[in-house]
C-alpha cells in the first residue's frame, strides 16, 4: 500500500532521536508528575468524598456508590485528556489512580494507623485502579471522549463498586453487639472511638431512593454511573480548559 | 561577612529556633473544653455524678464511666435552632487508645446516637476497655445534632501494656464465632488492593517503559484527536490486542474476587442506623418539689469568688438540702468550709416548705473560676447557668435549674 509523504514524514517525526529530551526526561516527568497528580486526585476526593472513602461503616450500599466514582474520575479525566492529546496514550485514569493509590495508601498508614492508631481494617483505602483500566480501554477503543464519557464512566462506576465491594464484603457480616444484630464495620465505627466524628454525622441509608423494591443499591449505581459522566466532563473542563489551553498561550506567547 | 555567610547564618539560626520551638512543646493532654465558650458549656449540657470505676486497666481490661446528663431548659436559641433533637452520649479519647464496649443509656442499651429533648435527663453507662498503652485523657461527651460536642467532667486513664497480648473480640452472629477486630480480614483487604494496584502498574510500565513520552507531543500535535496513530506508530495493533488482555485479566480477577466474596461471607447485611427515645429515668418522674427563680451573680476576681443569691421555693412537704451545684465540668459540694470544690449556703442549705421563696446565697470560692475561663466577661450571654440537686430525708431528688445573671466587676 502506498503510503504518503505526510505519514513517512510523521514515522520519521516519531521515531526521531533528540539529544537532551531522552528517557531521562521520560522518567522525571513520571516521578516527579506522580506526586502532584495523586496529590491531586486525592483532595478532589477528600472534598467531594473523605468520610466515605475513611471508613467501613460509611460504605453504604446508598452514597458510597454515588459520590466517590464522581469524586474520583474529575482528575482522572483531565490526565486521560492530557495524556491521550499529548502522547496517544491510554494512561490517564490508570496513572491517576495508581498515583492516588500510592499516595493515599501512605497517609492512611502514616496519619491514621501509625500516629492515631486506628486499625487499618478500618481505614483502607478504596481502589479506583481496575475502574481506571477499563476506562483507558474504552478510550483506547473508541479514541473519543465523548464515547468514552458516555461508556467509559458508566463502566468505570460499576467496576469501582464491585472492586471495592470485595474487600468491604467481610465487614458487612452480621455481628452480635450490645443486644443487637448490626454490621462488623458498625461495630468498628462506635468500638473505636472518633472523638468529634459522632455516629450521627453518617450520611448513610439516607434519603428517598426507596422505589425498585427497595432495591436501594441499584438505583444508586445507575445514578452514581450517571453522575460520574457528569464528573467525566468536569475533568474534562478541567484538562482542556485549565492545563492545556492556559498552556497553549502561554507556549505562544513565549 | 559575606551575602552567602549572612544567608547561611540566618538559616541556621531558623533551623535551631524551629528545632528548640518542636522541641519544648509539651504534650497535649485536655481536649480544648477551655477554647469553648463558657455560655456553650453551662448553658448546655450539665453533668452531674460522673464516675470513672477504675483509672489503671491493662490492655483490654475494661472500666466503666458512668454519670448523668442532663439537657438543659436553659438551651441557647443559637445552637441546633433552639431544639436539641438529634444526640450521642460517647467517649472523648486522644484517638482509639479506648474501645467502647458497651453502652446503656437511662437503662437500655444503646448502641448508636438517640433521641434528646431539653430538659430531659440521661443516666449513661459506658464499659470502656484499655487499648493502647500510655496514660490518656478521657471524657464522657455529649454530642448534640447542630451544636457539636459537648464534653463532661475528664480523668486521666492510664493502660498498662498487657503481657498476655491484646486483642478486640467481636462474635459473629450468623456463626457464633469470634473474631479480633483488630486485623479481621486485613490481609484479604491487603491482598486485594495490591492486586489491583499491581494489575494498574503493569499498565502503566506497558505505555511508559517501552514507548517515548514526550518525543510523541512532535507528532500528535500534527494530526486529528480522535485517532489513535496506528499509521505513524503510535499505538499498533499489538497494543491494542494486549490491552484487550489487560481488561479481560482485569474483568476475571474481577469475577474470582466477587466469587471469592460471595462464598466466603454469604451473609451480608446493610449498615444499620439505630435513633429511638431511651426511657425518661425515674428521677425526671419524681414529684417536682425544688423551684428555683432568676438569680444574680456576682463574681469577686481578687478573692476568685463566685456569689450567687437564688430564690428558691420548696413545694414539697419535708425540708429539701441543697447537696451541690454542677455547671460544665464543675462539682461544688455543700459544705461549711470555703474552698476549692466547695460551696457555702447561706441562710442554711435546708429549705422548709412552704409557699413563698427563700433567698439563698451561694458562695464558691475557687480559682477554677478563671482557670476554665467560666466568667463570661467579653462573652454576648453574661450569665452563669448549672444544675442545684436537692435531696429530702426520704431520699427523693431533684434537679432545679439555676439561670443567674452575671454583674461582673471591671476593676
Amino acid at each position: 500500500m502506498a503510503v504518503d509523504s505526510k505519514t513517512l514524514e510523521l514515522r520519521a517525526l516519531k521515531d526521531k532521536q533528540y539529544r537532551w529530551i531522552d528517557r531521562k526526561w521520560d522518567l522525571v516527568f513520571w516521578v516527579t508528575a506522580a506526586f502532584v497528580v495523586g496529590a491531586a486526585a486525592d483532595i478532589t476526593k477528600q472534598l467531594f468524598a473523605g468520610d466515605w472513602d475513611f471508613w467501613t461503616d460509611w460504605k453504604d450500599r446508598q452514597w458510597w456508590p454515588i459520590i466517590t466514582p464522581f469524586a474520583i474520575i474529575i482528575i482522572g479525566s483531565a490526565l486521560q485528556y492530557i495524556q491521550w492529546l499529548a502522547w496517544r496514550f491510554p494512561t490517564g485514569m490508570t496513572y491517576t489512580a495508581v498515583c492516588m493509590f500510592l499516595c493515599t495508601l501512605v497517609g492512611r498508614w502514616l496519619q491514621w494507623g501509625a500516629f492515631v492508631y486506628y486499625p487499618m481494617n478500618f481505614v483502607w483505602p478504596a481502589t479506583m485502579v481496575a475502574a481506571a483500566i477499563f476506562a483507558d480501554w474504552v478510550l483506547l477503543k473508541t479514541k473519543s471522549f465523548v464515547l468514552t464519557s458516555l461508556i467509559g464512566s458508566i463502566l468505570f462506576a460499576i467496576t469501582w463498586w464491585i472492586s471495592n465491594y470485595i474487600p468491604l464484603a467481610p465487614y458487612l457480616q452480621p455481628a452480635q453487639w450490645m443486644d443487637r444484630v448490626v454490621t462488623v464495620a458498625d461495630v468498628q465505627g462506635i468500638e473505636y472511638v472518633r472523638s468529634q466524628t459522632p455516629e450521627y454525622l453518617r450520611i448513610i441509608e439516607h434519603g428517598s431512593l426507596r422505589t425498585f423494591l427497595g432495591e436501594t443499591q441499584y438505583v444508586s449505581l445507575v445514578f452514581g454511573a450517571t453522575v460520574a459522566v457528569a464528573g467525566y466532563w468536569v475533568g474534562q473542563f478541567i484538562g482542556r480548559g485549565l492545563a492545556i489551553w492556559p498552556i497553549g498561550r502561554f507556549m505562544k506567547k513565549w | 561577612m559575606t551575602m552567602r555567610r549572612r544567608y547561611r547564618r540566618v538559616l541556621w539560626a531558623a533551623l535551631i529556633a524551629g528545632a528548640m520551638l518542636v522541641g519544648s512543646a509539651p504534650a497535649a493532654f485536655a481536649h480544648g473544653e477551655r477554647a469553648q465558650e463558657a455560655y456553650l458549656r453551662m448553658r448546655t449540657v450539665a453533668w452531674i455524678d460522673v464516675s470513672f470505676s477504675k483509672t489503671t486497666v491493662k490492655q483490654g481490661e475494661t472500666f466503666t464511666i458512668t454519670g448523668t446528663a442532663k439537657i438543659l431548659n436553659a438551651w441557647p436559641t443559637n445552637l441546633a435552632a433552639g431544639d436539641p433533637n438529634t444526640g450521642y452520649i460517647g467517649i472523648i479519647a486522644p484517638g482509639p487508645v479506648v474501645l467502647l464496649k458497651e453502652r446503656t443509656i437511662n437503662g437500655v442499651s444503646a448502641p448508636s446516637r438517640i433521641d434528646v429533648c431539653r430538659g430531659c435527663i440521661y443516666e449513661f453507662s459506658m464499659v470502656v476497655a484499655g487499648r493502647r498503652p500510655g496514660k490518656w485523657h478521657v471524657h464522657p461527651s455529649f454530642s448534640i445534632k447542630g451544636s457539636g460536642t459537648l464534653l463532661g467532667p475528664g480523668e486521666f486513664i492510664t493502660i498498662e501494656e498487657n503481657p498476655d497480648g491484646f486483642s478486640n473480640p467481636v462474635t459473629l452472629a450468623e456463626s457464633g464465632s469470634t473474631i479480633n477486630l483488630e486485623n479481621y480480614q486485613l490481609s484479604f483487604t491487603w491482598i486485594w488492593l495490591v492486586l489491583t494496584f499491581l494489575i494498574g502498574l503493569a499498565w502503566m510500565i506497558y505505555w511508559t517503559v517501552p514507548k517515548r513520552t514526550v518525543t510523541n507531543l512532535a507528532v500528535t500535535s500534527q494530526i486529528p484527536l480522535n485517532t489513535d496513530g496506528m499509521d505513524y506508530g503510535l499505538i499498533t495493533k499489538k497494543d491494542h490486542r494486549n490491552m484487550n488482555w489487560f481488561a479481560l485479566g482485569t474483568a476475571l480477577l474481577l469475577l474470582a474476587g466477587w466469587i471469592y466474596q460471595a462464598q466466603a461471607f454469604p451473609t451480608k447485611i446493610p449498615q444499620q442506623i439505630f435513633q429511638f427515645a431511651p426511657p425518661q429515668p425515674a428521677i425526671a418522674k419524681a414529684p417536682v418539689f425544688a423551684e428555683v427563680g432568676l438569680g444574680s451573680a456576682d463574681y469577686d476576681s481578687a478573692n476568685k469568688t463566685m456569689t450567687i443569691q437564688v430564690p428558691v421555693t420548696n413545694t414539697g412537704q419535708t425540708p429539701m438540702d441543697l447537696q451541690q451545684f454542677t455547671t460544665t465540668t464543675l462539682k461544688f459540694a455543700t459544705g461549711t468550709a470555703a474552698g476549692p470544690g466547695v460551696m457555702t449556703v447561706a441562710p442554711s442549705a435546708t429549705v422548709e416548705p412552704g409557699s413563698s421563696p427563700t433567698m439563698l446565697t451561694l458562695t464558691m470560692k475557687d480559682p477554677i473560676w478563671e482557670e476554665e475561663l467560666l466568667v463570661p466577661i467579653g462573652e454576648s450571654q453574661l450569665l452563669i447557668t448549672g444544675v442545684l440537686v436537692f435531696e429530702t430525708p426520704d431520699g427523693q431528688v431533684n434537679y432545679a435549674e439555676l439561670e443567674a445573671n452575671l454583674k461582673p466587676r471591671f476593676d
